[in-house]
């Protein structure tokens, strides 16, 4: 393996971050130069720097290997999450080093949680930098470096093939450069929309941005401590719900159904079984509630219940009450949605309705198979027969998924952390989702938590954000043939 | 970028701007930083050098009284009033510089009030009553007037205690109120530290690549080359140097396959 190749395309990739990072000074300067714009114009400098510094020995290369490809994948993961860092670090306030790459890891992976007591108090150059961080994990920090920076050729290809899960490619039709395009055209589209609309809907232009970068990247970061229920208006949390479900959906969908493709979302399977799950979900969790009285009336009950469950299963966490206080059934709806969460090809996290729908599949088949077992079945998904090779992963992921999720719970109550936190815990960062129950509710953070859960967090975070098998085999590409 | 000099060139380059740099930051907050604390130092020393001048005008003011009220000594009419504008003129010094104007409040209230009393005292204190007046007049000398001694007692004593209890507060709340200035310094020392500790670590990685730039693309080949032309020169084993060679040494790499190829060739 190349090392200096590797480390020319993470450097490329940190360019690109550091664009971002000057880009929030601007904010910070149009903003009367806020105290943020001096840890963000220094940081800005360092990691261009540090990403410019392999350029000046390292030439372009048109022929990567598939390991090189996924090293600079992952590199480029964690060495954003370092660089993410250093605004935090320099403007200090409630940012210790823990909390720092904590806030770092969230944004960058779209998770969403915060150590942040007071979000209300940064400056605007530090907000809008927390919202950069998210927007650019959204659809991924490589994937967005491809899509900015000038052509490189075959690399290109083949850093798009790592970098974009199989299950995720598998509604495109297209080559990669053109799949990277579709990619920026419906992310960037969506956010402009979704901008305009809550903007029209009360918002101000810079919170009508941030919220719309934060949801279209299925985040969660907020401008405010009470998140959306700040604004408490029922058409800014309509426009939110379409958005956050939409950024749920796969992307090639997406674009399919506007351009009046044959692969479009009336007929995506698991497009339907994604949107059947929200509404059944989010109804049943208004029913709950209501019958419980914690609402007045049943519009309001399906308002909130609706919000909330769309919020965690797109893997946003935004939140419109404090769903703590709700029934058992609606809390564990709701940590159900945290873990199948949405669509494969789309900005979420989590297991994917992809593979709980070809699980389910694979249940039955086997149920077939036992009355019938001379039967040859094969296992259809949009149409498409898979391989046993990609059932066989799927179920691994599934296991694999489950196995970190109660490792995570282990450890936090090794901690000392109660057991519902410390598994909704889990459940939230393992997803990307965000907030979780117990003391890490919807209207909480992970600031009183102790710092090993917030590593241990962070590295769930990390873990379902490169699909679990990319972050381990890093630990292991010396053995990698 | 082409040419080992320049790409080497431009690399301790940044290195340099690097270190130039965060020699800079760490100048710049430390110079914010010690500012804070000479700021934070020179408040408190003023602060302690008004509340004195306040407390010796007050104490003065207060013995001149004494002596007039008790004694009768109508010399220390002017002192008294010297004493007083002294007094005064302090706290508009303080109310003036006060970050925190509130703490003043108390303490102008009871420099009011004790200027009432005073200039009531001096102006109308010969026009008591004419028994009394008497009784005062023909008082053995050195006695104490009795009269007097009730006015301090029960009119000035309670208002001169009201006052040097406002200026000790005065004194104690400011001293407080530099508090949160004491933990803005805190962060600012923070501050300081945390882009130089940044800067170092940054710079610490790109020396690690700078020297595994150095050894891959110099010391690695030219080590190669070495060995491949004493292999050549000792037992005649085809020159060949493996690896991504750039510039100058690739360029050397070629001539001395050149120089070798023409010493195969049979002299003329």
């Amino acid at each position: 393996m190349r090392v200096e190749v590797v480390l020319r395309y993470v450097g490329v990739v940190m360019l690109f971050i550091a664009m971002f990072m000057l880009l929030s000074a601007g904010i910070s300067y149009v903003s009367g130069v806020d105290s943020a714009f001096y840890p963000l114009l220094l940081s800005s400098l360092l990691t261009a720097l540090l990403g410019a510094f392999p350029l000046i020995f390292v030439g372009r290369c048109e022929q990567i290997t598939n390991k090189e490809g996924f090293c600079i994948v992952v590199g480029a993961w964690l060495v954003a999450c370092v660089v993410s860092m250093f605004p935090y670090l320099i403007w200090g306030g409630e940012f210790t080093l823990v909390n720092a790459w904590f806030e770092s890891v969230s944004g960058l992976t779209t998770t969403g949680s915060t150590i942040l007591n007071d979000v209300e108090a940064l400056p605007r150059g530090l907000q809008f930098w927390r919202f950069a961080t998210t927007w650019i994990g959204g659809m991924g920090v490589v994937m967005f470096a491809l899509v900015i920076l000038p052509s490189m050729g075959r690399s290109k290809m083949m850093l798009s093939n790592v970098e974009l899960s199989s299950m995720a490619r598998d509604n495109y039709r297209y080559r990669s450069q053109i799949i990277v395009q579709i990619l920026l055209v419906v992310y960037v589209g969506l956010t402009v929309l979704s901008t305009l609309l809550l903007k029209m809907a009360g918002m101000n232009w810079f919170d009508a941005l941030c919220h719309a970068m934060s949801a279209c990247a299925t985040s969660g970061f907020s401008t405010k401590n009470a998140s959306i229920a700040y604004f408490n208006s029922p058409a800014i949390d309509t426009i939110l719900i379409l958005t956050m479900a939409t950024a749920g959906i796969h992307f090639g969908v997406i674009y399919a159904t506007l351009t009046g493709k044959r692969n479009n979302l009336f007929r995506s399977e698991v497009t339907r079984w994604y949107l059947g799950m929200l509404l059944v979900g989010g109804l049943l969790i208004a029913v709950s509630i209501y019958a419980a009285d914690l609402y007045p009336t049943f519009g309001a009950a399906l308002r909130h219940g609706m919000f909330q469950f769309v919020s965690l299963v797109s893997t946003t966490g935004f939140a419109t009450a404090d769903s703590n206080t709700w029934t058992p059934f609606a809390v564990i709806l709701l940590i159900f949605g945290s873990i199948v969460c949405a669509c494969a090809g789309s900005t979420a996290g989590g297991i994917k309705v992809n593979r709980l729908v070809l699980s389910g599949k694979m249940m039955r088949a086997k149920l077939k198979l036992q009355q019938h077992p001379n039967a040859v079945i094969r296992i259809r998904l949009d149409g498409v027969i898979q391989d046993n090779e990609v059932l066989h992963a799927v179920m691994i992921y599934i296991v694999a998924y489950l196995m970190f999720i109660l490792m995570g719970t282990i450890f936090g109550t090794m901690l000392g952390v109660d057991l519902t936190t410390s598994f909704t815990g889990s459940v939230a960062s393992m997803g990307n989702v965000g907030p979780g129950f117990g003391e890490v509710g919807s209207m909480d953070n992970f600031s009183a938590l102790p710092s090993g859960f917030k590593v241990a967090n962070t590295l769930l975070m990390l873990l379902g954000r490169l699909e679990i098998f990319g972050l381990i085999q890093i630990f292991l590409i010396k053995w990698w043939r | 970028m082409t040419g080992l000099r320049k790409r080497v060139t431009v690399g301790f380059l940044s290195i340099v701007c690097l270190l130039f740099f965060s020699g800079m930051v760490s100048l710049l907050e430390l110079g914010h930083l010690s500012r804070d604390t000479g700021e934070i130092l020179k408040a408190n020393a003023r602060n302690i050098e008004l509340a004195k001048e306040m407390l010796d005008a007050a104490h003065e003011q207060n013995m001149a009284l004494i002596r007039l009220s008790v004694f009768g000594d109508r010399s220390r009419d002017s002192l008294c009033r010297a004493c007083m504008d002294r007094l005064e003129n302090t706290l508009l010094v303080a109310q003036n510089e006060a970050l925190d104007k509130s703490f003043l409040d108390s303490l102008a209230f009871a420099t009011t009030e004790l200027r009432i009393v005073t200039d009531n005292y001096l102006a109308y204190g010969d026009l008591r009553s004419g028994d009394s007046l008497a009784v005062s007049k023909n008082r053995p000398a050195g006695m104490p007037d009795s009269l007097g001694i009730k006015w301090y007692n029960d009119e000035y004593e309670a208002l001169y205690g009201r006052l040097t209890a406002a200026i000790k507060n005065y004194m104690t709340s400011t001293q407080s109120s530099l508090a949160p200035r004491a933990e803005q310094m805190k962060k600012n020392a923070y501050r300081a530290v945390t882009p130089v500790l940044i800067s170092v670590a940054v710079m610490i990685a790109i020396v690690l690549m700078l020297f595994y730039f150095m050894s891959l693309y110099c010391i690695t080949p030219i080590e190669r080359m070495n060995k491949s032309l004493g292999d050549w020169l000792a037992f005649r084993i085809p020159f060949t140097v493996k690896g991504d060679l750039k510039d100058e040494v690739l360029e050397l790499k070629e001539r001395i396959e050149t120089v070798i190829n023409q010493s195969k060739q049979p002299k003329a």
